[in-house]
């Protein structure tokens, strides 16, 4: 369970640019949940994942993983519980590396990272099944660059590095905007199908209104640093498109 | 063929600054200007060790011996780099003022540790002139001693750093240099990366200024001043001129690199319409043309695509 | 591939120049000698030293363009760049090399070493410090003749106590210098008060630090403090405390007086060693160095006139008007 309590956040504080965000903001995430937050730009999405993981500071109130409170936890150890996937392909993977080297420096996640081999042979084998469950071609490409590879097959290994490891939290930070709607949809179906595979609680911050119905088990919508629609499973369903777009 | 020698020689030693600049410049994406002082600071420590060698507290450190005097260079290197990285990560510091913070102290610093501007140590025993070396080699490679010993030391520690990049930890190091982002997701502290990749990168240059003091006799309190250009120049030239070389490692690049850059340095010397004071102009064009040589094929390499 | 070749035609242009040199036609009759000739920087003295070295080998008979090829090469006080011309001078097998500063001294000789190559140095002030006594290597020394210099501030100011010094901390000469200054200042009924600067920018803070403490000062060939003497020189006159030089240009500029070398003097008498050297006279490991025993004395009248100051008699035979 994730739990935000009492969030309070000013930006520019102190200049005449000040504005507040979050106002005694509260949300409450189940395990298991499938949360898909939608809203205007400005509205709180990004911010509020960013405090979940945080790399934004807030100025009071308390953010606690299974009712531990992990306020004044650095951004990076946070990552242990968390995987997440941004908007820019590139940030999820290192474009620098070849495909085998990104799959094995993310296989490594939780443990040390000392002085033996970088990429443990024994687990190709493994990495090359998960690619070929892709279906993009990338089992063939382990010693390619992953800057030479496109935009889709950059997200799709992102996605895959993200959740490598034994995480419980996945937060999506509008992971399947840059992509063409082609792509975005076999991310999505990836996306579904390993947080069903890992039961995974999952926050997607989205623009596409239809993935948003589409997926996920809650929807929350937001504006102005306040959550203005929050609904679950069965009543979910039976919100379409144009409603959503008529209190947008 | 004496000057060729001559070039390799230079080229050589010169090859392990370079592959520390690579380091920090390459691996790491850190403009690094603590090597302005971390590389006269290895020439420092071994002036030091050397003209005090002989007293009882060098016997129990060993410090008398060259071969060790460099391991003592390395770790003085490795001070200085880790002091850039807590400055520049502890205290946010931007990248370029933390190395000119560090590299302004170590002038100091390295003038206190060699006890003069200027020590000369052409009666010590040195890595490339000692008893040891005098046995080994025969007469008819005695020509070739500085670059044989120059090149197995720069060879040595390309193979450890490739080495190093292939474990996990080197993983990391990369990783951090190209997306921070991704390194804070693995739950790891980019911060602590940058500070041990500055750390094995200055370690290395103090290495070479140890190495290249032994082998020019002295220490002079100057000689730091363009260390950064001068390593940056073998980087660069290194990695774009042996891009399209795939089969190539790209610390053997910058070991080329390296040489290419003393032997148009050598060649600025010689031809007649240069002397020796347009060096420098000659190193900035050299720059200029390799970066616009390259940059002009990436760009046409986008637009292909 | 395109770039590969180019750099091989820079390699190979260096080569064939470098090559030229070393191949080129001798007179049958006159026997003709190359020499190199490296400076660590562009600077009055080291060019006086220079011109008279080339003097020095002409008065013997060793002329440029007639039986002597000279290949100079200035390091622009760059340490690196100082090493590769020694590299350079080396690979050519020259006959001599004449080295001008201490760094391109000391380069030279390293790698003169292996090759035999004699190397002659001048403006090295302290060639034992320096390690250049031992081995194919020989030259002057542009040490300050302090003892003169002291006698004649005694003697021009009888009432002064403290003399001040500026140096910068990275010049081992000026640190050399100074401890002889320090040795010999009791004698004279003197105390020094030194004060060291790292950069240029430094000078104006430590003058203002060292006037009040001083009665006169006295200066070094310390390049960065004696580049900055038109400041010096300003801020000393405002409190009326007058300022010694070490050698001509700065007396012309506005000290006092200085007991000083004369470098052509210097590079002449250095030339002339270099001279018995390239006639196989003797090797440069039986010369020992040398120093110019007789100091010159050059004095500026304007500014003497202005402090209210006399120059004794036992001065007046030898010393050099550069008032305008």
């Amino acid at each position: 369970m994730l739990e935000l309590k009492k969030i309070y956040k000013i930006f520019n504080k102190g200049t005449i640019h000040e504005s507040e965000l979050f106002h005694d903001f509260n949300l409450k995430v189940e395990k298991n949940e499938f949360i898909s937050i939608i809203g205007n730009n400005g509205s709180g999405k990004t911010s509020l994942i960013n405090i979940i993981c945080g790399s934004l500071e807030i100025d009071s109130g308390q953010v606690s993983f299974d009712g531990e409170d992990i306020t004044n936890k650095k951004e990076f150890q946070r990552y242990s519980k968390i995987g997440r996937v941004y908007q820019e392909p590139s940030i999820g993977t290192c474009t620098d590396m070849t495909v085998l080297e990104n799959m094995s420096l993310a296989d490594n996640k939780g443990k040390s990272y000392n002085l033996t081999r970088g990429i443990r042979k024994n687990r190709i084998e493994s990495y090359k099944e998960r690619l070929r469950e892709l279906d993009l071609d990338l089992e063939n490409k382990l010693n390619v660059k992953v800057g030479e590879l496109s935009g889709g097959q950059r997200q799709a290994m992102a996605l895959l590095m993200a959740t490598m490891t034994p995480i419980e939290y996945l937060i999506l930070d509008e992971h399947t905007a840059a992509l063409d709607p082609k792509v975005a949809d076999i991310i999505m179906k990836l996306t579904e199908k390993i947080v069903k595979e890992k039961k995974l609680t999952t926050i997607m911050v989205t623009h596409n209104i239809n993935y948003a119905l589409e997926y996920g088990n809650r929807l929350i919508m937001m504006n102005q640093g306040e959550i203005i629609l929050d609904e679950s499973d069965f009543k979910k369903n039976s919100i379409t498109a144009a409603e959503i777009l008529s209190i947008y | 063929m004496d000057i060729f020698i001559g070039i390799l020689e230079q080229g050589m030693i010169y090859a392990i600054l370079a592959l520390g600049i690579y380091i920090t410049y390459k691996i790491l994406n850190f403009p690094d200007l603590t090597v302005d002082g971390s590389f006269p600071l290895g020439a420092a420590v071994t002036a030091y060790l050397m003209t005090n060698s002989g007293d009882f507290v060098s016997v129990i450190t060993l410090s008398h011996n060259p071969y060790i005097i460099c391991v003592y260079a390395l770790i003085a290197g490795s001070i200085a780099g880790l002091v850039t990285g807590i400055i520049h990560v502890k205290f946010n510091i931007r990248d370029l003022i933390s190395g000119i913070i560090t590299m302004t102290g170590l002038y100091s610093i390295n003038l206190r540790i060699a006890g003069s501007a200027n020590v000369p140590i052409f009666n010590y025993d040195t890595i490339f002139s000692n008893s040891l070396m005098g046995s080994i080699f025969p007469e008819s490679l005695l020509k070739y001693k500085v670059i044989i010993i120059a090149t197995i030391i720069t060879l040595g520690t390309k193979i450890i750093l490739d080495l190093y990049l292939k474990t996990k930890s080197g993983f990391l190091l990369r990783a951090v240099g190209n997306n921070q982002v991704l390194v804070t997701t693995l739950a790891k502290d980019s911060g602590n990366v940058k500070i041990l990749g500055l750390v094995i990168g200055n370690a290395i240059v103090s290495l070479s200024g140890s190495i290249l003091m032994q082998q020019q006799g002295f220490f002079e309190i100057t000689m730091g001043t363009g260390t950064m250009v001068l390593g940056l120049a073998s980087v660069i030239i290194g990695t774009n001129v042996f891009k399209k070389a795939k089969f190539m490692k790209a610390t053997t690049s910058v070991i080329f690199g390296s040489i290419i850059y003393k032997a148009a340095m050598s060649a600025a010397m010689d031809i007649s319409f240069t002397k020796a004071s347009d060096m420098k102009l000659v190193t900035a064009i050299l720059f200029l043309v390799i970066l616009v040589f390259s940059e002009g094929k990436k760009k046409k390499v986008k637009a292909d695509a | 591939m395109k770039k590969i070749i180019g750099l091989v035609l820079i390699l190979a242009i260096g080569l064939f120049t470098g090559c030229g040199t070393d191949t080129q036609a001798t007179d049958a009759e006159v026997e003709q000698f190359t020499i190199g000739i490296t400076q660590f920087g562009e600077h009055g003295s080291l060019d006086n030293c220079r011109e008279g070295f080339i003097a020095g080998l002409a008065e013997e008979g060793f002329v440029e363009g007639e039986n002597l090829t000279i290949i100079y090469e200035n390091a622009q006080f760059d340490n690196g760049i100082s090493n590769q011309i020694a590299q350079n001078f080396v690979s050519k097998k020259l006959d001599l090399i004449g080295a001008i500063a201490t760094p391109v001294a000391q380069s030279s000789f390293n790698a003169a070493k292996a090759k035999d190559i004699p190397v002659v140095f001048t403006a090295v002030t302290d060639p034992v410090a320096a390690m250049l006594t031992e081995g194919n290597v020989t030259g002057t020394s542009d040490k300050l003749p302090v003892e003169a210099q002291l006698k004649l501030i005694r003697a021009m100011l009888p009432e002064a106590k403290n003399i001040g010094i500026l140096y910068t901390t990275s010049e081992v000469n000026s640190l050399s210098t100074i401890e002889e200054y320090k040795t010999l200042a009791g004698n004279y009924g003197f105390e020094i008060v030194d004060m060291g600067v790292s950069a240029t920018a430094d000078v104006p803070l430590a003058v203002d630090r060292i006037l009040p403490q001083i009665d006169a000062m006295t200066n070094l060939t310390d390049n960065t403090v004696v580049g900055s003497l038109p400041v010096i020189l300003e801020k000393a006159n405002a409190k009326a405390i007058p300022i010694f030089g070490s050698e001509i240009e700065q007396v012309k500029l506005g000290c006092i007086a200085s007991e000083g070398i004369e470098y052509v003097e210097l590079g002449k008498q250095t030339g002339r060693m270099a001279a018995q050297i390239l006639r196989g006279e003797k090797e440069a490991d039986d010369i020992p160095y040398e120093i110019i025993e007789q100091s010159s004395l050059y004095i500026n009248t304007s500014v003497m006139e202005e402090f209210g100051l006399t120059l004794a008699e036992e001065y007046l035979d030898r010393a050099m008007d550069v008032a305008k």
